[in-house]
C-alpha cells in the first residue's frame, strides 16, 4: 500500500500504529532515524489522515531535538515549526522521527555524521548515500505507507535516493519554503519528499510547496502534483546528455540507458544533448556552497543554543573552544575552504567567478529545454559504495559523487530520481531533470516509467 | 583648533523611525526588560529567515535622495562577518556592492560660509544586540550580559569623503545630518535617539579610524583628542600608524584597538536568503515627491519671505517641530517677527538648557500664541516672556496662570515715571557721580529701578527716561 492509498482509503490507524511502533527498533539500529516524541494526527479532513513523516535532522520542528547531524546543536530544541512541518502538521500528517544525515548536510555518504552512519538496507556494509541518507535508507527499510522530507544542496536528495532504490524529489528553488530548514547554503538549499513511489513524492510536494511570507524567495504556484502525472508519455521529449553518460561508469549508464528504452517505448522521444558547462559545475558548486555555509555556520558558538562550555578567556577564546569541539572534521574543512574563497583578495577570483560560472550552467540548461521536455541521466556515477571505502577516500574523490547532481541543483531546476534497476546486486537511480517549475514533466515522466517497469522487491529490513 | 592638513571623514548611523524590525517583526520601541522585543529571525535561531522591512527601504530611498544621491535600479543585501557577542548569527545584514545611494553632497553653513561635503555612499543595514559590562568596562568587568531587544533595529549609514577640517566642522555636519532625517521624518531626535559614528582622521600621515563614538559632543571631542595625539607623535618625530582605535567616553581618549595586519576581513556575499530589491522609477518618484521642504530650503525661504535674520532662521529651522509651530502661527496673522523673535530667542534658550528638543516640552502653539499676544500688547517684557517659557517648557502650566503666579507685567510710562523720580530721590551721590562724568553710574540706577518693579521695567525704557531727567 503506497502514501497516496493510504490518504484515499480507509485505513485503521491505531493497527497500523501498531505496526509503525513494532519496526522502529530496527529502523535505529540501522542507523536511520531518531524517534521522537509524537501523538497520532487525528485529523481526517481526506487530506494526510495521520500518514507518518519524517523530517530530515536539519528540518525544524518545535520542541523536538533538531541537530542537523551536528554535535554542536545536540540537545537543541527549536522554538518553533520550519513550514514545511506546519503544513504536514495542519495537513494531519503524523512526524514521528529525525532521519539521520551529514553533519550540516556535507556529505555524500552520511559518512559524516556526529551521531550514526546510517546502512543502507540492500547491504549494510554499504552507504545510504548523502546527504539525506538516513531519510532514503528509511524509505527503502519501511514497507508501510510514509513520506520522508530530505534537503538537497548540490544532490543530498537524489543521490541517496539513488543508493538505496527510492524516489528522491528535488523541487525548484523557491517552491518550497526553507523557513526552519538549518542552512547548509541558502541559495541551493531545497526541501523536498522521499519515498518509495512517484505518486507518494508528488503527494508530499502539493502538501508542502506554495508562497511563504517567511522565506522571501518562494513563489505561487497553484498545480496540483498529484493529479499531474497520470497523463501518458506520448510525444514528450527527452534528452540525453551525452557528457553524463560518459562519467557514469559503464554498467550503471548501461542500466539507464535501458529505462530509457522503456520511455521510449511508452511514446517519449529522445535526442543526445550536449551540456558544455558539465565539468565546471563542481568546482563552482565547492566554492559558491561553502563560502554561504561559513557564514550560516558561525552562529555556532557556544551562546544561546546548542553545545556549551565554560566559558573561560575572553569571547574568542571561548568560541574557538566550543567550535573546534562541536564541529565534525568535514565541516572544519569546509568553513576553512568558504572563508578563504570570500576573503578579500580572493572574493573575485573564486566567489564571484563561481556565480558567474553559475549562470552559465544555468543557461546550459536553459538552452536544452528549448529543444527537449525533460533530460534523463544516471544519477550518480556508480552504486552505492561500501561505508569503509566511503571513509578511505580524499575528500575530492568523496565530492566527485555530486558530479552528476551538482549542476542542476546549482541551476536551482526540479529533479527526481527513480530506481531503474541494478548493478552489482545495488540499485541504479534514473535521474530525470526538468527546466525551472516544470514539476509536472519530471513527475509524469517519473511515473510513467515506474509503472512500465513494475514493482521493486525491497530487502527485509 | 585648526590644523592645515587635518582630513576627516565619517560613517554614521541613525536609526531608522520604523514600527519594526528591519528583516522580522518584532517591534523597535515598547517593553524595554531585556530580550523581550525578540524572535527566532532577529535572535538568528537555526532555521530562521530574514524578510524585508519594506517601509525600512522606503525610508533608506528617501534619505539618499534628500542627499542628492544617485539610486541603482536594483539593490541587494550582503552579509559581513565579523565574530562579536552582540551579533547573533555573527554576520550583520549590510549593503556593500550595491547600496542605497552613492555621490550625494551635504551643503552647511560654517561661520555663515556655505560648505559643501561629499557623501560616498547611503547604505541600509541591521544593528546588532547590547553588550552590558557588569562589575566594570570592557577590559575589566566580571560579566556581561547580551540584550538582543535592539538586535535587528534598522540603521542608515552616511559615509562622507574625508571632506571634513575640524572636530567643530565634524559636529556641525553631524548636527546638519539628524536635522535632515528629522525633516524627512525617518529618525526620531527624542528620547533614546543616538548618532553613531566611526570617524577616519588624518593629520597629513596615515589615517586611523576611530570607533564607536555616540553623539555630536563626544564626536567633538574624540575628534579633538586623536588629532592632538597625531601632532603629538610627529612633534615627537613619531609616524602615526594606520590603525583601527576605539573612543572611551569614560576617558575621553582614543585607545588601539587592532593594526592594519589585524584588519578584519568581513568576506563579504550576497545575503542569499533575500532576493534582490528592484527601485522601479515610479516607486522612486513617489517617495521623491514625499521630501518634505528640507532645512537649507526652508532657511533660504524664511530670510527671503519673511525677512528673518540668517541667525534667526537657522535657530527655528534646527527643530522642525518649531519650523511648524512658527509657521501656523503666523499664518494666523500673528506679528512675524515677535513670533520668530521668541521661538528663536527664549524658547530656543530655555529648550537648549533643559537639552529637550521642543516636541519633549510642554510648550505648544496655544501657550506661544498667548505670549506672542501679551508681548504685542506690551502686557509683559521680553525679560517677562523668557521667565513664563522657563516655567511652562517643562510642566504643563498656562501662561496667563505664570504671569499672575509671579506677578509679571510689564510696568506703565507712568508708573516708570514715578520709579525714576523715586530713584532719583534716594540716590542724589549717584546722580552726582554720573554728573561728574561717572557714566557706569547710570547702571547703577537702571538697576534700582528694575528692583523696584521686580523685574517688570523695561530696562531700556527706564535708561532714557533716567537720562533725560537728569540731564534736563
Amino acid at each position: 500500500m503506497s502514501a497516496s492509498e493510504f490518504v484515499t482509503g480507509e485505513v485503521d490507524l491505531e493497527k497500523f500504529h501498531k505496526k509503525l511502533e513494532k519496526r522502529i527498533d530496527g529502523l535505529v539500529e540501522l542507523g536511520l532515524i531518531r524517534p521522537i516524541d509524537y501523538e497520532y494526527s487525528d485529523k481526517k479532513d481526506g487530506k494526510l489522515n495521520g500518514l507518518p513523516f519524517t523530517l530530515k535532522d536539519s528540518i525544524c520542528s518545535k520542541n523536538d531535538p533538531t541537530y542537523a547531524g551536528s554535535k554542536i546543536l545536540e540537545g537543541y530544541k527549536p522554538p518553533f515549526d520550519a513550514t514545511v512541518t506546519k503544513k504536514i502538521k495542519d495537513s494531519g500528517g503524523t512526524i514521528f522521527a529525525k532521519t539521520h544525515q551529514d553533519e550540516f548536510a556535507f556529505g555524500t555518504a552520511s559518512t559524516n555524521c556526529a551521531f550514526t552512519t546510517p546502512k543502507n538496507p540492500w547491504d549494510k556494509e554499504r552507504c545510504c548515500g548523502g546527504s539525506s541518507g538516513g531519510a532514503a535508507g528509511l524509505s527503502a527499510a519501511l514497507d508501510l505507507p510514509h513520506i520522508n522530507l530530505g534537503e538537497s544542496t548540490g544532490g543530498s536528495i537524489s543521490e541517496p535516493a539513488s543508493f538505496t532504490g527510492v524516489v528522491g524529489l528535488t523541487p525548484t528553488y523557491g517552491l518550497v519554503s526553507r523557513y526552519g530548514l538549518i542552512s547548509f547554503a541558502n541559495s541551493l538549499d531545497k526541501i523536498g519528499p522521499i519515498s518509495r513511489k512517484v505518486e507518494d513524492a508528488a503527494l508530499g510536494l502539493d502538501i508542502i510547496s506554495g508562497k511563504d511570507f517567511k522565506d522571501q524567495t518562494t513563489v505561487k504556484k497553484e498545480t496540483n502534483y498529484r493529479k499531474s502525472i497520470s497523463e501518458d508519455l506520448s510525444g514528450m521529449k527527452i534528452g540525453l546528455p551525452t557528457s553524463y553518460f560518459d562519467i557514469a561508469q559503464d554498467e550503471v549508464s548501461e542500466v539507464v540507458m535501458n529505462a530509457v528504452d522503456d520511455m521510449r517505448s511508452l511514446g517519449a522521444e529522445t535526442e543526445e544533448i550536449e551540456l558544455e558547462m558539465t565539468e565546471a559545475a563542481l568546482p563552482a558548486y565547492y566554492i559558491i556552497a561553502p563560502a554561504e555555509a561559513s557564514t550560516n555556520l558561525a552562529k555556532y558558538c557556544g551562546m544561546r543554543y546548542g553545545m556549551e562550555g565554560e566559558p573561560d578567556g575572553n569571547f574568542r577564546n571561548y568560541f574557538s573552544k566550543i567550535r573546534g569541539k562541536g564541529f565534525g572534521e568535514e565541516v572544519k574543512r569546509r568553513i576553512m575552504l568558504g572563508t578563504f574563497t570570500r576573503m578579500a583578495g580572493y572574493r573575485d577570483k573564486y566567489y564571484l567567478k563561481a556565480l558567474k560560472v553559475r549562470k552559465k550552467i544555468i543557461n546550459d540548461f536553459k538552452r536544452a529545454f528549448k529543444k527537449v521536455d525533460v533530460l534523463a541521466a544516471p544519477t550518480a556515477p556508480m552504486v552505492a559504495p561500501k561505508i569503509e571505502e566511503v571513509e578511505e577516500m580524499a575528500p575530492v574523490e568523496q565530492y566527485k559523487l555530486d558530479k552528476l547532481t551538482a549542476p542542476i541543483n546549482l541551476a536551482g531546476m526540479p529533479q527526481l530520481s527513480v530506481p531503474c534497476g541494478f548493478h552489482k546486486k545495488m540499485p541504479v537511480g534514473l535521474h530525470i531533470l526538468g527546466d525551472h517549475f516544470q514539476e509536472e514533466d519530471i513527475l509524469r515522466a517519473g511515473h510513467n516509467y515506474e509503472k512500465r517497469r513494475g514493482k521493486i522487491d525491497y530487502p527485509e529490513a | 583648533m585648526s590644523e592645515e592638513n587635518v582630513k576627516i571623514g565619517l560613517e554614521t548611523h541613525l536609526q531608522l523611525l520604523t514600527d519594526s524590525k528591519l528583516f522580522c517583526g518584532c517591534p523597535t520601541t515598547g517593553n524595554d526588560n531585556p530580550n523581550t522585543r525578540v524572535c527566532p529571525t532577529c535572535l538568528g535561531m537555526p532555521g530562521s529567515r530574514p524578510r524585508i522591512n519594506k517601509r525600512a527601504i522606503e525610508m533608506g530611498i528617501k534619505v539618499a535622495a534628500a542627499l542628492g544621491c544617485e539610486t541603482p535600479d536594483e539593490m541587494n543585501f550582503s552579509r559581513k562577518t565579523y565574530f562579536y557577542p552582540d551579533m547573533p548569527k555573527n554576520f550583520q545584514i549590510t549593503q556593500f556592492s550595491i547600496p542605497v545611494g552613492t555621490n550625494g553632497e551635504v551643503t552647511m553653513e560654517l561661520d555663515s560660509q556655505e560648505k559643501t561635503v561629499r557623501i560616498k555612499r547611503v547604505h541600509i543595514e541591521e544593528d546588532p544586540g547590547k553588550l552590558k559590562h557588569i562589575g566594570g568596562n570592557i577590559t575589566s568587568s566580571d560579566y556581561v550580559l547580551i540584550d538582543y531587544n535592539r538586535s535587528g533595529v534598522p540603521l542608515c549609514e552616511i559615509v562622507t569623503k574625508p571632506d571634513l577640517k575640524s572636530p567643530e566642522e565634524a559636529r556641525t555636519f553631524l548636527r546638519k545630518l539628524s536635522e535632515i532625517f528629522e525633516y524627512l521624518g525617518v529618525y526620531d531626535t527624542t528620547g533614546e535617539a543616538t548618532i553613531r559614528s566611526d570617524a577616519n582622521i588624518s593629520t597629513g600621515g596615515e589615517r586611523a579610524e576611530v570607533k564607536n563614538i555616540t553623539g555630536f559632543k563626544d564626536t567633538e571631542k574624540a575628534l579633538r583628542y586623536e588629532i592632538r595625539r597625531q601632532v603629538n607623535l610627529k612633534k615627537r618625530g613619531r609616524k602615526v600608524k594606520r590603525e583601527t582605535r576605539g573612543y572611551d567616553d569614560k576617558s575621553g581618549t582614543t585607545k588601539p584597538l587592532r593594526t592594519k595586519e589585524q584588519e578584519a576581513d568581513y568576506g563579504y556575499i550576497f545575503e542569499p536568503d533575500l532576493t534582490r530589491i528592484e527601485l522601479r522609477d515610479s516607486w522612486v518618484n513617489t517617495l521623491e515627491k514625499e521630501i518634505p521642504e528640507l532645512p537649507h530650503q526652508k532657511k533660504r525661504r524664511y530670510v527671503d519671505e519673511y525677512q528673518l535674520s540668517k541667525e534667526v532662521a537657522a535657530a527655528i529651522c534646527s527643530d522642525f517641530d518649531m519650523t511648524k509651530i512658527f509657521e501656523d502661527i503666523i499664518n494666523k496673522g500673528k506679528n512675524v517677527s515677535i513670533v520668530a523673535n521668541i521661538l528663536s530667542g527664549p524658547v530656543k534658550k530655555v529648550l537648549n538648557y533643559n537639552e529637550i528638543r521642543l516636541a519633549e516640552s510642554e510648550i505648544d502653539e496655544q501657550k506661544i500664541i498667548k505670549i506672542v499676544d501679551m508681548v504685542e500688547n506690551k502686557e509683559i517684557t521680553d525679560r517677562n516672556a523668557e521667565m513664563i517659557i522657563r516655567d511652562i517648557a517643562i510642566e504643563d502650566k498656562d501662561p496667563e496662570d505664570v504671569k499672575k503666579e509671579k506677578g509679571l507685567g510689564a510696568v506703565t510710562d507712568d508708573k516708570i515715571d514715578d520709579m525714576v523720580d523715586e530713584v532719583l530721590r534716594e540716590n542724589e551721590d549717584v546722580v552726582e557721580d554720573y554728573m561728574n562724568g561717572k557714566g557706569e553710574a547710570l547702571n547703577h540706577l537702571v538697576g534700582k529701578i528694575m528692583e523696584k518693579s521686580r523685574g517688570n521695567a523695561d530696562p531700556r525704557n527706564a535708561r532714557d527716561t533716567l537720562k533725560k531727567r537728569i540731564e534736563n
